[in-house]
Order: C-alpha cells, then sequence, then structure tokens
C-alpha cells in the first residue's frame, strides 16, 4: 500500500512508523528483552565472570537431567493421546452431519483456553480418591477402598494435558479436513482405490501439516506446563518449570533457577521453530469449490463403525463433561444441600487466611491486572501486526521473530525475568500488581498479533486509497475508513489478551507476594486447603469468564474477517 | 472501554487501602495453620484492645515457604514483617541470615516461664510458644489399630501402597521434621533406602501440613505424617476420634515453634509486647485447643482431652541443631535426587 501513495506521503508514513517503532523496541527492551538477557546472563556467569559452570551443573546433575528428561517424555505421552483422542473426534465433525455440530465445534476451543488449574480442579473433584467416579465404583461394587488411581501420577498428568489439547487436535485437524478437495479423492475412488488406501495415500498426505503443527502445539505446551503438575503431581514429579519455580521461589537459588532457564528456552525455541516451521505448511493445502460430502450420524441402521463412533461420544462425553460439571456442581453444594453460600464466600470483603487476603480482593486484582495487561498487549501487538504486514525492511521475517519471542519463552520464565530484571532498583517493582501485569503484557502480546495480522492482511488497500482520492486526511482515513473495519478485530483481540491474563497462574505466583494474589492463585491455595466449594466457586467464574470471552471471539472472527488465530 | 474499568478498579483499590490504614500496623508472617486454625483471631483481638495498632497476620504457605519468601523481600526491596514465626529447624538458616533481633527475660516477662530446655537459639532471638512431636495419624475408618504399622520400617508393607501422604521437606516444616526422624532412625547411610522403600506407600507428597491433613479429612488418604495432638484435637471439636496420632516403635520427632523479631522493625517494643502476650498464660491456654500444641509456658494448664489422648513417644528424637544447620542442605539435595528423580 505505502507503494502507491506519493512520495511525501511515504516519507511521513516513515517517519510516523519509525518513531512509534523506535518506542516499541525500546518498551520491549526494557521490559523484557534486557531482563530476559539479564536471566541468561546468570545461568552464564560466576563470582561476576562468563562461566559454564551453572550450566554445567544443570546438565551433569542427575536430578536436572531427570527433570528434563520428564518434561519431555510427559509431553510426548500428552502428545501421542491427545492425537489419538482428537483425531476421531476431527473426523467425526468433518465426515458426520449432527444437531449442535456448529456449537460443539466452537466450544473445542473451550478447554484450551480453560486456566490450567481449574483443570486440575475438575481432575481432582471428579477423578480423584474421593472424587465422583471412585465414590461411584465404591458404591456399586461395595468397595471399601477407591478403585481407581490416577491422580498424582503421570497418568494423571498426562491426562489432564489431554483433556485441554485433545479439543485443539480436533479443531485445527477438521478445520484442515474441510479444506481438501473432494474431486481428488473421488478420482481416486474412480480409479478404483479402496477406503483405507484413500485415506493412507490421499487424506493423511494432505493433512500432514495440520497434524504436525496441533502436535508441535500440544507438544509445546505440555513441556511447558505449570499448574497442572504441580498440583496433580505433587513432588515428585516435577517438569522443568516446576523446578524452576522451587529453585527461585523455595531455595532461592537464582544461578541454578537461571541455568535451567536457559536449557529451557533453548529446547523451546527449537521446538517452535520446528511448529512454526510446520504451521508453514499450510499453505500447500488445497481449498476445494466443493465441500467434502457428510453424513447424518445418527440413523437407524447399525454398523460396527456406528458401535464405535458411540462409545467414543460417551467416553469423550464423560470425560470432558465430568470435570468440569463437577466444579460445577460443588460449587454450589455445601454440606450436602444446594447453596449459593460458596459464591457469597467469593464476595466477601472479610480476610481468608488461605488467600491472604479477602476473596473479593484477589478478584479485584485480577481485573486491575487483566485491563493494564490489555491496555499495554493491545497498541503494542497491533504495532507489530502492522509491521509485520506492511514492512519492506530487509530481515523482516528475522525481526518478526524476535518481536514474537515471548511465545517461545516459558511463562516462569518471563515471570522470573520480571522479578530479577525490573524487580529492584531503578523501577523497584518487586511485590506490586504492575510488575505482574507487565508480566501478563509480555505473555499476551503475541497472541494480540495472531488475531490481528490477519485483519490486516484481509485489508483491502484500496478502500484507503478510494478515501484519500476523496480528500481524507491520513488520520481521517485511519479513523474513519481502517479503525472501523479492524475494530472488530482489536475487540476480539483485546477480550483474548484480557481473557489470558485473567486465567494466568504461572507467572503470576512466580511474582506475587502475600496479598497480591489472582483468582488462578486464590483457586490454587484454596484447593490446596481442600476448601473444594470456594475454589470451586472461583473456577466457576473464570470458566464462565474465559468461555465468554472465548465464544465472543469466535463470533467476532466470524462477523470480521477471517481470524483464525486457534 | 478497558481504560473506564481500569479508572474504575484502581479508584476502589485506592479506597480500600485508605480505608485500610491509618493506624500503626504490626505485621506478623506466620504459617497457614496459625491463622486458620490457631490463635490468630483472639491474639489479634487482644493485643488491639491493649495497644492503639492494627496487628496483621500473613500467612503465606507453611513455614519453610514463608521463610524463602522473607528472605527473598528483604533481599529486594525490604519486608514488611515484624515479627516472624518458624519451626525450630529453621533456627540454623535464621541465624546465617541474621534475621532476628536478640531478646531477654526484661524485654519479655513471660519467657521467664518458658522451661530452658526448650530455649534452643544460641543467639536468643528465636522465642518458643509450643512444642510438639510429629508421629502418624491414621484414619480409624479405613485402618484398624491392628493394621498400623509397628515401625518406620513396616510402611513399605504392599498391603500400604498408596496411603501414605507426607510433606514435602524442601517446603513443609512437618516433612524436613520427618526427614529428620528418618535421618536420626536409620542414620545418615540408611535413611535413603527407607524413603526409596515406602515409595509404592507414599501416594503423593503434598507441599504443606495443611494440604495433607485436607486430603486425610476429605477421604483422599488414610494415613499422613502429622501431631501427635490430632486425636486431642478430634476428642476437643470433631465429638470424634476417627483420626488418630500414634507413634510407630514409639519414636516421634520433637517439633518446637517459636516467633522472634525481624531486626530491621521499627516497632521493637510494640513487637515485644506482643511476644510477651503470646507466651502469657491466657493466650498459652489456648493453644492446645487451636493450634493443637502444647504450650511452652509451663504454668499453662492442659486441657483434659490431652490427658487423655495426647500421644507422647516413649523415644522422642531430635538432631543437634548445628548439625541440622550443616547437613541440611546435603539431605535434602540427596532426598531431592532419591525421591524425585527415581
Amino acid at each position: 500500500m505505502a507503494a502507491r501513495l506519493g512520495a511525501g506521503d511515504r516519507g511521513q508514513v516513515k517517519r510516523g512508523g519509525f518513531i512509534l517503532f523506535v518506542g516499541l523496541l525500546a518498551f520491549l527492551g526494557l521490559v523484557f528483552y534486557h531482563p530476559l538477557f539479564r536471566v541468561l546472563q546468570r545461568g552464564l556467569t560466576e563470582g561476576g565472570k562468563w562461566s559454564f559452570s551453572p550450566l554445567g551443573t544443570i546438565l551433569t546433575d542427575g536430578y536436572y537431567l531427570h527433570i528434563i528428561v520428564f518434561s519431555l517424555k510427559q509431553a510426548i505421552m500428552s502428545t501421542l493421546l491427545s492425537l489419538g483422542i482428537g483425531l476421531p473426534g476431527a473426523y467425526l465433525l468433518t465426515r458426520y452431519s449432527f444437531p449442535g455440530k456448529t456449537a460443539i465445534r466452537s466450544l473445542t476451543v473451550i478447554p484450551f483456553v480453560l486456566p490450567a488449574i481449574v483443570v486440575a480442579l475438575g481432575f481432582i473433584l471428579f477423578f480423584g480418591n474421593s472424587g465422583w467416579v471412585n465414590q461411584w465404583l465404591m458404591s456399586l461394587f461395595h468397595l471399601s477402598n477407591p478403585p481407581l488411581h490416577i491422580l498424582y501420577s503421570l497418568t494423571g498428568i498426562v491426562l489432564a494435558h489431554v483433556f485441554y489439547n485433545a479439543p485443539i487436535v480436533t479443531r485445527v485437524v477438521n478445520a484442515a479436513w474441510e479444506g481438501i478437495d473432494p474431486e481428488i479423492d473421488e478420482a481416486a475412488s474412480s480409479l478404483g482405490a479402496g477406503g483405507i488406501r484413500r485415506f493412507v495415500g490421499i487424506t493423511l498426505p494432505l493433512l500432514s501439516p495440520a497434524l504436525l503443527s496441533s502436535a508441535a502445539l500440544v507438544f509445546i505446551f505440555s513441556f511447558l506446563s505449570f499448574p497442572i503438575v504441580l498440583t496433580l503431581g505433587g513432588a515428585r514429579y516435577a517438569t522443568i518449570e516446576v523446578g524452576i519455580y522451587t529453585l527461585v521461589r523455595t531455595l532461592l537459588d537464582y544461578r541454578l533457577g537461571s541455568a535451567l532457564i536457559l536449557v529451557e528456552t533453548a529446547l523451546s525455541l527449537s521446538f517452535t521453530y520446528l511448529y512454526l516451521k510446520a504451521e508453514g505448511g499450510f499453505a500447500v493445502l488445497t481449498q476445494g469449490s466443493r465441500r467434502l460430502v457428510v453424513y447424518p450420524l445418527f440413523v437407524r441402521k447399525a454398523s460396527i463403525g456406528r458401535v464405535f463412533i458411540v462409545v467414543y461420544i460417551v467416553i469423550i462425553s464423560v470425560f470432558f463433561l465430568g470435570p468440569i460439571s463437577s466444579v460445577l456442581v460443588d460449587s454450589l453444594r455445601v454440606a450436602g444441600r444446594w447453596s449459593c453460600e460458596s459464591y457469597r464466600q467469593i464476595f466477601a470483603l472479610s480476610y481468608n487466611p488461605f488467600l491472604g487476603v479477602s476473596p473479593l480482593r484477589t478478584v479485584l486484582n485480577s481485573l486491575f491486572i487483566g485491563g493494564i495487561a490489555t491496555a499495554i498487549s493491545l497498541p503494542v501487538g497491533t504495532l507489530i501486526a502492522m509491521f509485520a504486514v506492511r514492512s519492506r525492511l530487509p530481515g523482516r521475517r528475522l525481526i518478526e521473530a524476535i518481536l514474537m519471542a515471548p511465545l517461545a519463552v516459558s511463562s516462569v520464565a518471563i515471570g522470573f525475568a520480571v522479578l530479577y530484571g525490573l524487580g529492584g532498583a531503578p523501577l523497584h517493582l518487586s511485590g506490586t500488581l504492575i510488575a505482574i501485569a507487565l508480566a501478563h503484557a509480555i505473555l499476551t502480546y503475541p497472541f494480540v498479533v495472531r488475531v490481528i495480522r490477519p485483519v490486516l492482511e484481509g485489508l483491502d488497500p484500496s478502500l484507503v486509497e478510494a478515501a484519500r482520492s476523496l480528500g481524507a486526511s491520513r488520520n481521517r482515513a485511519f479513523f474513519e475508513v481502517i479503525l472501523p473495519l479492524i475494530g472488530p478485530g482489536m475487540l476480539a483481540a483485546a477480550v483474548f489478551a484480557f481473557a489470558l491474563s485473567i486465567g494466568e497462574m504461572t507467572a503470576t505466583i512466580m511474582l506475587m507476594r502475600p496479598g497480591l494474589g489472582t483468582m488462578p492463585v486464590a483457586v490454587y491455595s484454596l484447593l490446596s486447603a481442600r476448601q473444594f466449594g470456594a475454589a470451586s466457586a472461583m473456577g466457576m467464574i473464570l470458566i464462565v469468564v474465559t468461555a465468554v470471552a472465548f465464544l465472543a471471539i469466535d463470533r467476532l472472527g466470524k462477523r470480521g474477517t477471517k481470524c483464525q488465530s486457534l | 472501554m478497558f481504560n473506564k474499568l481500569t479508572v474504575l478498579f484502581v479508584v476502589v483499590l485506592l479506597a480500600t487501602v485508605v480505608i485500610g490504614t491509618g493506624k500503626e500496623r504490626l505485621v506478623v508472617y506466620t504459617y497457614d495453620s496459625f491463622v486458620s486454625w490457631g490463635p490468630a483471631a483472639a491474639l489479634e483481638e487482644v493485643f488491639e484492645s491493649q495497644h492503639d495498632c492494627d496487628l496483621q497476620f500473613i500467612a503465606a504457605g507453611g513455614a519453610k515457604t514463608t521463610l524463602s519468601r522473607l528472605l527473598a523481600e528483604r533481599d529486594a526491596s525490604g519486608t514488611k514483617a515484624d515479627l516472624f514465626m518458624a519451626e525450630v529447624n529453621e533456627v540454623p538458616r535464621i541465624m546465617n541470615y541474621d534475621l532476628f533481633l536478640p531478646v531477654t527475660k526484661e524485654d519479655i516477662p513471660n519467657l521467664a516461664l518458658v522451661p530452658e530446655e526448650l530455649l534452643l537459639d544460641p543467639g536468643g532471638g528465636f522465642v518458643p510458644y509450643e512444642y510438639g512431636y510429629i508421629t502418624l495419624t491414621y484414619d480409624s475408618q479405613v485402618l484398624t489399630e491392628d493394621e498400623l504399622p509397628r515401625s518406620l520400617d513396616q510402611l513399605s508393607d504392599p498391603r500400604y501402597a498408596r496411603m501414605l501422604v507426607c510433606e514435602d521437606p524442601r517446603t513443609s516444616s512437618t516433612g524436613f521434621s520427618f526427614l529428620l526422624w528418618t535421618i536420626a532412625r536409620f542414620g545418615e547411610e540408611g535413611y535413603l533406602d527407607f524413603w526409596q522403600a515406602i515409595d509404592p506407600t507414599i501416594l503423593t507428597i503434598t507441599s504443606g501440613w495443611s494440604e495433607a491433613w485436607a486430603m486425610l479429612s476429605h477421604g483422599e488418604a488414610p494415613l499422613i505424617v502429622s501431631f501427635s495432638s490430632d486425636t486431642a484435637y478430634g476428642a476437643m471439636y470433631e465429638d470424634s476420634i476417627r483420626y488418630r496420632a500414634f507413634a510407630p516403635g514409639g519414636q516421634g520427632y520433637r517439633t518446637v515453634y517459636g516467633i522472634g523479631i525481624v531486626k530491621e522493625t521499627t516497632k521493637p517494643e510494640l513487637a515485644k509486647a506482643f511476644i510477651d502476650l503470646l507466651l502469657s498464660i491466657e493466650i498459652q491456654e489456648q493453644l492446645p485447643g487451636t493450634e493443637i500444641m502444647i504450650p511452652a509456658n509451663s504454668h499453662a494448664q492442659l486441657p483434659p482431652e490431652y490427658d487423655e489422648y495426647l500421644v507422647i513417644p516413649e523415644d522422642p528424637l531430635m538432631l543437634p541443631l548445628d548439625l541440622v544447620g550443616e547437613r541440611m542442605e546435603r539431605w535434602l539435595h540427596d532426598w531431592e535426587r532419591a525421591i524425585v528423580a527415581k
């Protein structure tokens, strides 16, 4: 677009853009790159001098090696199982029609965006030793001991990861599957290829970019998982994230904590690179002129295939609805009766010893942090999206990758960077809500970019040109033409950032001190004290806030330009 | 839209801050159970009626977590804590960091009523206010008395598979005492073997005692590492002695809780007055019923339930504190490697 403007305009745009861009870099340098650099530097120094000794300790000590290997192991298991559970779902959504299909497709985004601590809570209430499933089994078979042991083990951790990652596999693969041109399949069929051969020879290769990309996404999220491992693992199971948290927050060992962050960041950068490569593969997908033929799911004719489908649907319904329903029911039951008492407790002004503040204060803290974080990440993300779409600078791909770096840095590391880099002089942000809000802004702005970028790409430059040729000033063209067009996208991005911040616990727990708790931290504290009623009520509020936010994004995305951030 | 919301919340937050301040504030960093179970509320009421100040308890996890947090705050930008409560095994670390202001019987008159054997801090800053024994506690609806392990060794029996919840010695003082118990019982050369042998018995390792107790009382596990006064607690409050303490092989580990004045405090006199109140007979007699511990003040009367149900191990163990201070890091390091990285 800039290329078509007059020479004078181009200079103006460039100068204005340049100033904004420098401001953006200065801000990110101050709150993110420099603090992160200091952490990484800490991991590479000993007694003030550059040294590999902390890194050496991490890479030769059996304990830290174990943590690294365990992180990888559970992430691989979580990824494989998420694919196993998610793929049949994608197949059902693609090839069959049934009532509520659109709604279910929209809902697949929910588990993924639920705060992980709420998933952990649901799992304890549903699968725990005194949870629903064990209670039913015990009363059904008159057992004296709970028969099902899945919590506090590798199985529990992996299943919880599957809970919130399998739906994303379903979502991504379903989107790719529906984009496949049915004519290729039909051509193969007319040449005599059977169903299995067509699936292996045609569908699978066409789906492989989507499979790889969703697998990489699940892998990265499981690899960097924190609240689930912390709650469902106990002290015996630690991922790198939990290891760093323990080193920094309880053992106060910044030296080894930083070195472990160094290792983690190197690993997650490699994984993120692979993910972005796989995602780039989406471009080769064929977009057919016709849609795939779909079959009604519910017909009277019974077959083995249908039986499998029904069994699958029953299992995933129990698996996905069980934990969420148990949070809902538990929030409404007090001492065996239906009651709103737990919700009254959440909005109480009185001090709660488990939280260190009143529950209402944690709600207000969350809203305040979410507001500030969104107010920062929205302009930062929009500027980066504009840069990515408009810039013709040489090496802009690399600059873009560097600007999106928080995606590849774990939440614990970002929390520690803010703590270590900004906690002391000159800003003295240690133990403030602002420090937490800054960490959230860093964590959320890449997602703002991902929502706004496709909106900007879809913008027709001729509209602006038309406005300009009709005499509108640059500012007027921006406010009256561009802004209304990208408005829904901006709103979606803001809601997205806000909801991510509201549900964020990991960086928060790295930065908080007594009295600064947010809602997810409150759920964690109440859950640890087995104050299930209050924990569930708080958890329900988080579920509703995130669900409403993401359903709104889903709608906004459809109404405006295509926004396929997830 | 967010700007308006933000302004609104800033106003709300500022308002709460403004309303909350005004008086001189004395801040006590304590552990979860002192506030949720302990005499914190009673102390606050009495102290605030005697002194014109706002007494605030801040509980942020188990005793070990709170110390780390305090030290980190002190390191970063100063702490607002005036007083700090801790378990006695933290004394070496507290001395290392020179955290406490030394106090004497002249400062705190009630200190004269505390037996010498409880005054374990050579620096004189750590004032004991209660003590007890770490033992095991079981759910009598799941296990009968005959089924209990006769000694720690028997915990490795497969019949106890996935029954025991213990606390993480890195984050919990109860868990740390249990670790010291195993070291005192099996020696430095044998304790890791014991831990590996009971690995199948351990359901999970929680970060603090409150979590372990919550799991016991919510039916998630029938056996936890806890305090020898648990039966008496049930008799006093639950009208039931479903959860009962027992000392396997007549053993238990001695634990002492104390309080100290943080050196940086600007209110040392107020802080001393608080410790004196904590050691007063009035508050000390509440400890058996709230903290479920034995008062440090030897003139305090024990409730009748304690006479009946308090388990006092015939063979109470306690390692010398200087040894604990010297070896603590290595023990934790080795434990971590034996239990987490199996």
